[in-house]
């Protein structure tokens, strides 16, 4: 519900730039949402879409979201654990509940279990102007 | 579209630049956040934003406080709801200074509406020095938990009539909290809650979240929560 929010901060951080940089036009936008940030991605891109017809700037704009992988740290050895090494699920919209909760153990250790490390980004990498 | 043959390829010769920024979206909320805090600690108090769903009795926890509280601290309370003054009243009626922010909609309080209720609060109350400023978000479990407010803790509540299975379904608003409070602990004989499971559940999200339960209507736990707080102010 808040990525309303978020889009709208989103816009005024883009205008800023876009003013001076002196563009006329924004043809895309490069947006990276953390998989532990808590953000719906098809939220986002409506929201992103609906809004940007009230913006003259940004009509064209095309939105690109990175989706980086998960990143656990082991609650035994302190490894930190690249979650693309423990499945092959794509990424969704979950908080990776499949493996928080199903008692992976780290891969490294064999004993800790995993919790999330970092990942609760939500960044403006990059912007296209003409 | 290139310029010259119409084909569908980027025209390299065409005014189009890349720019590099990674900001965070929430970069002007959390400069405000930022400045709430000082403002906070200027006032000699440290704040805890309370988050949870609606009902899970953040309001109630906060007028038991007040009645435990009389002669060990002083606390001020933010306010905030989609509509109404009603929590404000409740807990002016127990003696306590409050300022109700209503967001009219909005699913949360962000920085720049905690702001405000600062500069009201030390307007419209000329007040005792307070030591702990409670803000009250606006009860959802979901979109709070991206704001940062200028609060110094964090704490997410849930009740025992919700289920042990919030961490898990919610598990954001647990990410960034330093207490995980369940509430309405009275009703543990009527719902299968299982205090085990909710605080597994919120390990496996911070290992580092600490976990308490109350009733704030008999009073049980109670006092390991006055505890909590007078360690803040300590």
């Amino acid at each position: 519900m808040h990525e309303m929010s978020l889009v709208q901060g989103l816009f005024a951080q883009i205008k800023e730039v876009a003013k001076s940089h002196k563009a006329k036009k924004i043809s895309k936008v490069v947006v990276q949402i953390g998989p532990f940030s808590g953000v719906v991605t098809e939220s986002f891109s409506f929201a992103f879409d609906v809004l940007k017809e009230e913006e003259l700037l940004l009509k064209d704009a095309k939105l690109q979201l990175l989706l980086p992988d998960p990143t656990f740290m082991c609650s035994h050895c302190s490894q930190k654990i690249d979650g693309s090494k423990i499945t092959t699920q794509k990424r969704e919209n979950s908080f990776h509940n499949h493996l928080l909760f199903h008692d992976i153990k780290c891969p490294v250790c064999k004993q800790g279990l995993l919790y999330p490390y970092g990942g609760d980004e939500i960044l403006l990498t990059q912007i296209e102007m003409e | 579209m290139c310029d010259t043959c119409g084909c569908q390829t980027n025209n390299q010769n065409s005014d189009t630049r890349l720019i590099d920024i990674n900001k965070s979206l929430l970069e002007a909320n959390n400069a405000i956040a930022s400045k709430n805090r000082e403002h906070i600690e200027k006032m000699g108090a440290v704040a805890i934003n309370l988050i949870s769903s609606p009902g899970a009795g953040k309001t109630t926890l906060l007028e038991k406080t007040a009645d435990m509280a009389t002669n060990l601290f002083h606390f001020c309370v933010i306010e905030g709801d989609i509509e109404t003054e009603r929590d404000a009243e409740r807990i002016r009626a127990k003696g306590i200074p409050a300022i109700q922010l209503t967001t009219g909609g909005a699913c949360h309080l962000d920085a720049p509406l905690v702001h405000k209720g600062l500069h009201k609060l030390e307007d419209e109350i000329s007040t005792t020095p307070f030591q702990i400023l409670f803000i009250e978000n606006v009860g959802n479990l979901v979109c709070p938990a991206a704001f940062d407010l200028g609060e110094h803790k964090r704490v997410v509540m849930v009740s025992v009539p919700e289920g042990s299975d919030k961490p898990a379904k919610y598990p954001r608003a647990f990410l960034g909290s330093d207490l995980f409070l369940i509430t309405k602990i009275d009703l543990l004989d009527y719902f299968d809650f299982s205090i085990e499971e909710a605080t597994e559940c919120a390990k496996r999200i911070n290992p580092k979240i600490r976990v308490m339960s109350v009733s704030a209507k008999t009073g049980q736990g109670m006092d390991k929560w006055i505890a909590y707080l007078q360690n803040l102010i300590d």
